[in-house]
């Protein structure tokens, strides 16, 4: 039996060297990290396509030098702590040139520390938590904004433009949407807007009739929902209107999806969400947009665009440095001022690339451009 | 005031579905002595089939010349392929192992539900499924109590099937044969009950029943998910002891007690900690009450 394990063990490392050393082509390895499977697949499966897209750009540009593909490895970190780690270790595994990913804070946290002890660049498109870029770690990216400033500008159009005097909050206690509504409540607060209640719910709950009867009830001038999930979202959304809540709704980004209008339907109309601006005029979103059509996907999610960028970016900085080597690459990455697809890309010292959040609305089944808040007017 | 009552018609339609689905575990518990963990993804399954059926529907018109004859056709549609996956899985999972440990068959009927649920998974995506909202908005609006036609049609729904049931289980002569196979499968065969055949119809009636929660229940909340029968198939089991498992009547009021505390615990306590209510009650009767509100003593001594 022993002779039996060896024997076999032995054949499977041969096989494994046999296959790493076969064929000259070299292949250029990059990682995403997201929750492929899970009540979070939606967004998930939109960041692993917004990378496909990005190295589907970059290989009709001509490619990377010096590489005959890129090869991507998309791993599910199934918005978990654990899983997400376990997904990190086998990116380091497979040696990949920088990770895209992931989206639940809670999970982008500990993989980035995996990541960091190779020195793997890691590219978040949509942790928005405060603590991802004030870890001081030396190659970690954000693509999209920051909690802190969200919640600024929900309040900011709660006071200015819906001129409310009273909110209602709701959240579902993970640590981005929990986070985000006691920043709401404090600064709410502090406008003089007055807090009527904030409950929470449960992730994954379906049925919110007793605590919307208490919104009901407490009759405020705005609901605000800082939900994980855009189903959960378009949920609360339907059995609010239904149950005769008509005060505006205002979410946030990570209700921010197309699944809301396709579940909610005409429930979701009307509804206001914070979330970065983008200008669908821009040549390189062009761009994005079509390839993303091309390969069948459907219509981009809400991270789609910001994991084209960070994979983008990434794929740039390889190119003009001319190595996978993560200093070098930090090197370009933070010398990069260009036009993404999202937004204008300049890395600042911490990480991040600056918040734009700005306040779009549901309209005929779509997301429109809505409210400006540095010049508090209509788009 | 008007609180309270907006609260009671919440917990009515929460608990009628909860009772509807807790049936199927007290009915084949009943007959077989089975958990069978399996029986949320009927529900499950109904509320798929739901949004297959209705989606067509909707996409060729007849949802808006006939809303009433849709949905109930989708209903009883529904209902029936419920059934027949419960015979097919009982055949398949639960028949081969009649006269093994009872230990075996609750495996069995373990593995049936991460199969069936991951069987949904894999052929509906893990997206959520969003049903045709057409009829589904709306209701009677009192001001501060509003009674949407959704919760009319499943607390109605909900009565018709109870009451439905009771007469089929307490006046026909199926529903003999399956008191008597419950009582005792041996005997009951020796007058000459197909005792197999009464098992695989207690699954199918106990399937048909949690399909038709699982159809109304997408109707309500207006999607439904691959995973969306863990949760309600583990609060209707605990509202299955609370009746007395085994006991049709109790299960019915098990389910409305259990949806009714759960939307005051969360009206007037606290919506973070709704879902531990059921859980608290699951073991405080087993600890104080094993048998339930209306169980009977059952003889452990007989097979």
């Amino acid at each position: 039996m022993k002779r039996f394990l060896f024997l076999s063990l032995s054949l499977a490392l041969a096989l494994t060297v046999a296959t790493a050393t076969a064929g000259h082509a070299k292949t250029l390895k990059v990682g995403s990290l997201s929750p492929l499977t899970g009540p979070y697949a939606a967004d998930g499966n939109d960041i692993a396509n917004g990378v496909r897209a990005a190295i589907a750009v970059v290989e009709q540009e001509g490619g990377i030098p010096g590489y005959d593909a890129i090869e991507l490895f998309a791993q599910d970190s199934a918005c978990d702590p654990r899983q997400a780690v376990a997904a990190a270790n086998k990116l380091v595994n497979e040696k990949v040139a920088f990770v895209v990913g992931a989206y639940c804070s809670s999970a982008t946290i500990p993989a980035s520390e995996t990541l960091d002890e190779e020195s793997i660049p890691m590219l978040t498109p949509a942790s928005t938590s405060e603590k991802v870029t004030e870890r001081g770690l030396a190659h970690m990216y954000r693509l999209c904004g920051r909690d802190d400033d969200q919640s600024v500008v929900a309040v900011k159009f709660m006071v200015e433009h819906l001129k409310a005097g009273t909110v209602y909050i709701i959240d579902d206690k993970t640590t981005y949407s929990q986070g985000l509504a006691d920043n709401v409540e404090t600064r709410a607060a502090a406008t003089g807007i007055k807090v009527l209640g904030h409950d929470h719910v449960n992730q994954g709950d379906k049925d919110f009739s007793a605590v919307l009867t208490k919104v009901k009830q407490a009759d405020p001038a705005v609901f605000y929902m800082s939900l994980q999930n855009s189903s959960s979202g378009a949920l609360m959304a339907i059995q609010a209107r239904r149950m005769g809540i008509n005060a505006p709704i205002i979410g946030q980004d990570a209700v921010y999806h197309p699944q809301l209008m396709e579940i909610a339907k005409e429930a979701a109309e009307g509804m206001y969400l914070t979330f970065g601006f983008i200008d669908e005029e821009r040549p390189l979103y062009k761009l994005f947009r079509e390839q993303y059509a091309t390969m069948g996907f459907a219509a981009p999610g809400a991270y789609s665009g910001y994991a084209f960028d960070a994979a983008y970016a990434a794929l740039k900085a390889i190119k003009e440095s001319d190595s996978t080597d993560p200093d070098k690459m930090k090197a370009a990455l933070m010398a990069m001022d260009y036009d993404g697809a999202t937004k204008r890309i300049k890395f600042l010292e911490n990480g991040d690339s600056g918040s734009n959040y700005i306040i779009r609305k549901v309209q005929g089944g779509e997301f429109i451009n809505y409210w400006n808040p540095e010049t508090n007017t209509l788009y | 005031m008007e609180f309270f009552i907006q609260q009671v018609i919440n917990g009515l339609t929460l608990g009628g579905l909860y009772a509807l689905i807790a049936l199927g575990y007290t009915m084949v518990y009943g007959i077989i002595q089975l958990i069978n963990f399996a029986h949320g993804e009927f529900f499950a399954a109904g509320g798929y089939m739901g949004v297959i059926l209705l989606t067509f529907l909707a996409a060729h018109g007849y949802m808006e010349t006939h809303p009433w004859f849709c949905l109930f056709g989708a209903l009883l549609l529904t209902m029936g392929y419920c059934a027949m996956l419960a015979m097919a899985v009982e055949k398949v999972a639960y028949k081969p192992l009649r006269y093994a440990s009872r230990l075996s068959v609750l495996l069995s009927a373990l593995g049936m539900s991460i199969f069936l649920q991951n069987g949904l998974m894999l052929t509906q995506g893990v997206y959520d499924k969003a049903y045709p909202t057409d009829f589904t908005s709306g209701g009677l609006d009192f001001g501060l109590i509003t009674f949407s036609y959704m919760q009319i049609l499943i607390v109605a729904v909900t009565i018709i099937l109870l009451v439905g049931l009771n007469a089929l289980v307490f006046r026909t002569r199926i529903g003999t044969a399956m008191r008597a196979t419950a009582q005792d499968k041996v005997m009951s065969s020796l007058v000459g009950i197909n005792s197999n055949r009464i098992i695989a119809t207690t699954f199918a009636i106990g399937a048909a029943l949690a399909a038709a929660a699982g159809i109304m229940i997408g109707l309500y909340y207006g999607s439904v998910r691959y995973d969306m029968g863990f949760v309600p198939g583990i609060k209707a089991f605990a509202a299955a002891v609370l009746g007395g498992i085994g006991n049709i009547t109790g299960a019915m009021i098990g389910g409305l007690i259990i949806g009714m505390v759960e939307i005051f615990a969360a009206g007037y306590l606290s919506s973070e900690y709704k879902d531990v209510w059921a859980f608290i009650i699951l073991i405080a009767v087993l600890y104080f009450r094993p048998t339930g509100i209306m169980g009977e003593n059952v003889n452990d001594t007989r097979v």
